[in-house]
C-alpha cells in the first residue's frame, strides 16, 4: 500500500492509501498536485493545472483511473457527512440541536437539489451527469466558505466546527478536481466556473445564517450520496 | 415539544419537493414564490437584551395564496413551545409574543425564537442575545522571558458568566509617550492570556490594561504599570549534575550552569534547590543560594536515591530593585548517597566547600548528641544505653517525618513529654 498526499490550496487534504500499481504510478496528471509529504505546491499552481487541459502530460489518463479515484474520494467523504451535519446542528442550539431535527421545508435556491426522479437520473448522459454534479459541488464549496465565515462570527469559540467546515470545503474542491479529470479523460468540455452565490444580501440575520448553514451541510451530505451513485454508474460503464 | 418536526398527519399533506426551487426561507436575495407555502418575518431580528428584561415580538405571515392567516401559528424558544397565553393575534396575518424576565442566553450563537406554521414547519426565526455587560477584568500579571517578550494573564470580572460572547483585548503603551498597542497572540498560557513577542523597550515603564467587550457594553481593567526589567524570568539552569562527595554517605554535591540566555547579566542571580527522597512527595527546599553555581547537600540518608531540581531568579537584573520571577524548576536529576548503616539528621543548608575528613559525620553526630543532652540536662544517667536509644530514635524519626514522638526520652519533672525536632539541634 502506498500513501499519497493530495494537496488543495496548498494544504494536505487526505492521505489515501493506494494499491501499488505500476499503471497508476505513471499517472502524472495532477488532479490536484500530488506531493511528497515534504514539499508543498502553491495554490495557484494547483488551480491552473485543474483548469488547463493536460496537453503537457505525456501519458493519457484512462477514464477508468480518474473515475476510480473520484469514487474513492466520494466514498471517503460520505463517511463524514453526517458527522458534519450533527456537529453543525449541535452548535446552533435548540431546536437545531434537538435529536432527530429535520426541516425539509428549508431550502436554498442557490443550491441545486440532489434528489431526482430515478428514471431521469438513470438516463442522463455522461456529460450532463458530471456537469450537474460539478455545478452542485462548485456551489457547495462557495456556500461552505460562507457558512464557515458566518459560524466564526456566530460561534467564535468553536474550532472543531470551523475545522470540519474547512475540511468539508477542501474535500468538495478535491472532488471537483477529480471530476474535471474525468471530463478531460472522456473528452468532454469543462463547464464554466460560476459565482453560484449570486448577489449576497449582507444583511442576513443570525437565524437566517443558522438556517443557511443547516441547509448547506444537509445538502452536502445529499450530494455526496448522489456523487457516490453517479460515480458507481460511471465506474460500471468504463471498466478498467 | 421539539419543533421543526412534523406530525404524521401533516406529513401526508405535504407535497414532495419538486425539482424546481421551492419557496425558500433562508435565501440570499429575494424569496421566490412557490406553491402552497408561506414566508414570514419576525421582528425584531437579533435583539440584544439585558437579563431580566422583556421582549415584544411579532411574526407576520405573507405569501401565496394571499390571505395567509396568523391562525394556527405558534412560537418556540430554544425548541420549547411557549404557552399560548403569551401569544396574541394582532391582526389577520400577525401573531405577537410577550416575553418577560428573560434568562441569560443558552448558547453564544443566541437563543432561537421560532415562529412555526400549524404543521410545525419553520416559518421564521430570530436569535435573542440575553446577557450582562462585561465586568472589569482583574489580577493582571505579566512576566518577560529573558527580557525579550512579555506574557500577561488576567482574570475576567467577578461574576464571570455574561452569557454573551465577550472579547478580551490586552493593550499596552509606554507610560509617557506614544500610542496604544494591542496584543495579538492570545490564549498562550490559558484562556485569558496574551503574548507580546517583540518591540518592547527596557528601562522605561509600560502601562498595561485589558478591555472586555460584548454586545451589551465594555469594561476596562485597572492599569498596571511595570518596567520589563522588573518582571524578568529565565530558563531553568541547564546541566544540573548531582554527584557523591567521596565516600561521605550523607552528602551530595549539586552543580549547575547559569542559564545561558542571561549569563552576562546574572551576577546577582538567586538560586533555589529542592530535593526529595525517591518515593516521597515532600520536597526540602534550600534557599539563599545566591550567585553560586554549586551547593553541597548535607544531612542526607545514606544509601538513598534523591531527586534534585534547581531554579533561578534573575534578581536585580540591570539594577532593578525588584525580585525577578523564579524560573521553572530544572528537570529532576537523580543521585544516590553511598550505603551505610548509620543515618544522619536532616539538614537544609549548603555545606562549605573543602572536603571534611571522613570522621566529620561522627563528630557532628556527637555534637548533636551533646546538644540534645543539653535540653535534657536533668537526666543524670548518661550511659551507652541512652546513646543507643537516641540513635534508634533518630533513625525512626527520619522515616516518619511528621511524627515527633520521643522514645525513651527523659521524663520531665512535671511528667509531660516533650517533643524534640532534630532540625533545631
Amino acid at each position: 500500500m502506498r500513501t499519497e498526499h493530495w494537496l488543495h490550496d496548498g494544504e494536505i487534504v487526505e492521505a489515501l492509501e493506494k494499491d501499488q500499481n505500476p499503471a497508476s504510478a505513471s499517472l502524472t496528471l495532477p488532479l490536484c498536485c500530488k506531493a511528497s509529504p515534504r514539499d508543498r505546491v502553491s495554490a495557484h499552481l494547483c488551480l491552473l493545472t485543474l483548469l488547463l487541459p493536460p496537453l503537457s502530460s505525456a501519458v493519457p489518463i484512462s477514464p477508468a483511473e480518474s473515475i476510480s479515484q473520484a469514487y474513492s474520494l466520494a466514498l471517503y467523504m460520505q463517511k463524514n457527512t453526517s458527522m458534519l451535519l450533527q456537529t453543525y446542528l449541535q452548535y446552533q442550539g435548540s431546536p437545531f440541536s434537538d435529536p432527530g431535527f429535520s426541516a425539509p421545508e428549508l431550502q436554498l435556491s442557490s443550491l441545486p437539489p440532489a434528489t431526482a426522479f430515478f428514471k431521469t437520473w438513470r438516463t442522463l448522459d455522461d456529460g450532463e451527469r458530471l456537469s450537474l454534479a460539478q455545478g452542485a459541488f462548485l456551489a457547495l464549496t462557495q456556500h461552505l466558505q460562507l457558512v464557515r465565515d458566518d459560524q466564526s462570527d456566530l460561534n467564535p469559540g468553536s474550532p472543531i466546527l470551523l475545522a470540519q467546515l474547512g475540511t468539508a470545503r477542501l474535500r468538495a474542491q478535491g472532488l471537483l478536481g477529480n471530476m474535471a479529470a474525468i471530463m478531460t479523460a472522456l473528452g468532454l468540455p469543462m463547464p464554466p466556473e460560476e459565482d453560484t452565490l449570486g448577489l449576497v444580501t449582507f444583511g442576513a440575520s443570525a437565524f437566517e445564517r443558522k438556517c443557511l448553514g443547516y441547509v448547506v451541510t444537509r445538502e452536502y451530505g445529499h450530494w455526496t450520496d448522489r456523487a457516490v451513485r453517479d460515480l458507481a454508474l460511471l465506474k460500471a460503464k468504463y471498466p478498467a | 415539544m421539539p419543533a421543526g418536526r412534523r406530525g404524521p398527519a401533516a406529513q401526508s399533506a405535504r407535497r414532495p419537493p419538486p425539482l424546481l426551487p421551492l419557496l425558500l426561507l433562508c435565501v440570499l436575495g429575494a424569496p421566490q414564490a412557490g406553491s402552497g407555502a408561506h414566508t414570514a418575518v419576525i421582528s425584531p431580528q437579533d435583539p440584544t437584551l439585558l437579563i431580566g428584561s422583556s421582549l415584544l415580538a411579532t411574526c407576520s405571515v405573507h405569501g401565496d395564496p394571499p390571505g395567509a392567516t396568523a391562525e394556527g401559528l405558534y412560537w418556540t424558544l430554544n425548541g420549547r413551545r411557549l404557552p399560548p397565553e403569551l401569544s396574541r393575534v394582532l391582526n389577520a396575518s400577525t401573531l405577537a409574543l410577550a416575553l418577560a424576565n428573560l434568562n441569560g442566553s443558552r448558547q453564544q450563537s443566541g437563543d432561537n425564537l421560532v415562529c412555526h406554521a400549524r404543521d410545525g414547519s419553520i416559518l421564521a426565526g430570530s436569535c435573542l442575545y440575553v446577557g450582562l455587560p462585561p465586568e472589569k477584568p482583574v489580577n493582571i500579571s505579566c512576566w518577560s522571558k529573558n527580557m525579550k517578550d512579555l506574557t500577561c494573564r488576567w482574570t475576567p470580572g467577578a461574576h464571570g458568566e455574561t452569557f454573551l460572547h465577550t472579547n478580551y483585548s490586552l493593550k499596552y503603551k509606554l507610560r509617557w509617550y506614544g500610542q496604544d498597542n494591542t496584543c495579538e497572540e492570545y490564549h498562550t498560557v490559558g484562556p485569558h492570556s496574551c503574548h507580546i513577542p517583540k518591540d518592547l523597550a527596557l528601562f522605561t515603564p509600560y502601562e498595561i490594561w485589558v478591555e472586555a467587550t460584548n454586545r451589551l457594553g465594555s469594561a476596562r481593567s485597572d492599569v498596571l504599570t511595570l518596567d520589563i526589567l522588573d518582571v524578568v524570568t529565565t530558563d531553568p539552569p541547564p546541566d544540573v549534575h548531582v554527584s557523591r562527595v567521596g565516600g561521605l554517605e550523607d552528602q551530595l554535591s549539586v552543580r549547575w550552569v547559569s542559564p545561558p540566555a542571561l549569563k552576562d547579566f546574572l551576577f546577582q542571580a538567586k538560586y533555589q534547590i529542592r530535593y526529595r527522597v525517591e518515593d516521597s512527595v515532600d520536597w526540602k527546599v534550600v534557599d539563599d543560594v545566591s550567585n553560586q553555581t554549586s551547593c553541597r547537600l548535607a544531612g542526607l540518608k545514606p544509601g538513598t536515591v534523591y531527586f534534585v531540581q534547581v531554579r533561578c531568579n534573575p534578581f536585580g537584573i540591570y539594577g532593578s530593585k525588584k525580585a525577578g520571577i523564579w524560573s521553572e524548576w530544572s528537570h529532576p536529576t537523580a543521585a544516590s548517597t553511598p550505603r551505610s548503616e548509620r543515618s544522619g539528621p536532616g539538614g537544609g543548608a549548603c555545606e562549605p566547600r573543602g572536603g571534611e575528613p571522613s570522621s566529620g559525620p561522627v563528630r557532628r553526630e556527637l555534637k548533636q548528641f551533646l546538644g540534645w543532652l543539653k535540653k535534657h540536662a536533668y537526666c543524670s544517667n548518661l550511659s551507652f544505653r541512652l546513646y543507643d536509644q537516641w540513635r534508634a530514635w533518630m533513625q525512626k524519626s527520619h522515616k516518619t517525618r511528621n511524627q515527633h514522638r520521643t522514645r525513651g526520652s527523659c521524663p520531665r519533672a512535671d511528667g509531660a513529654r516533650r517533643e524534640v525536632l532534630p532540625d533545631k539541634l
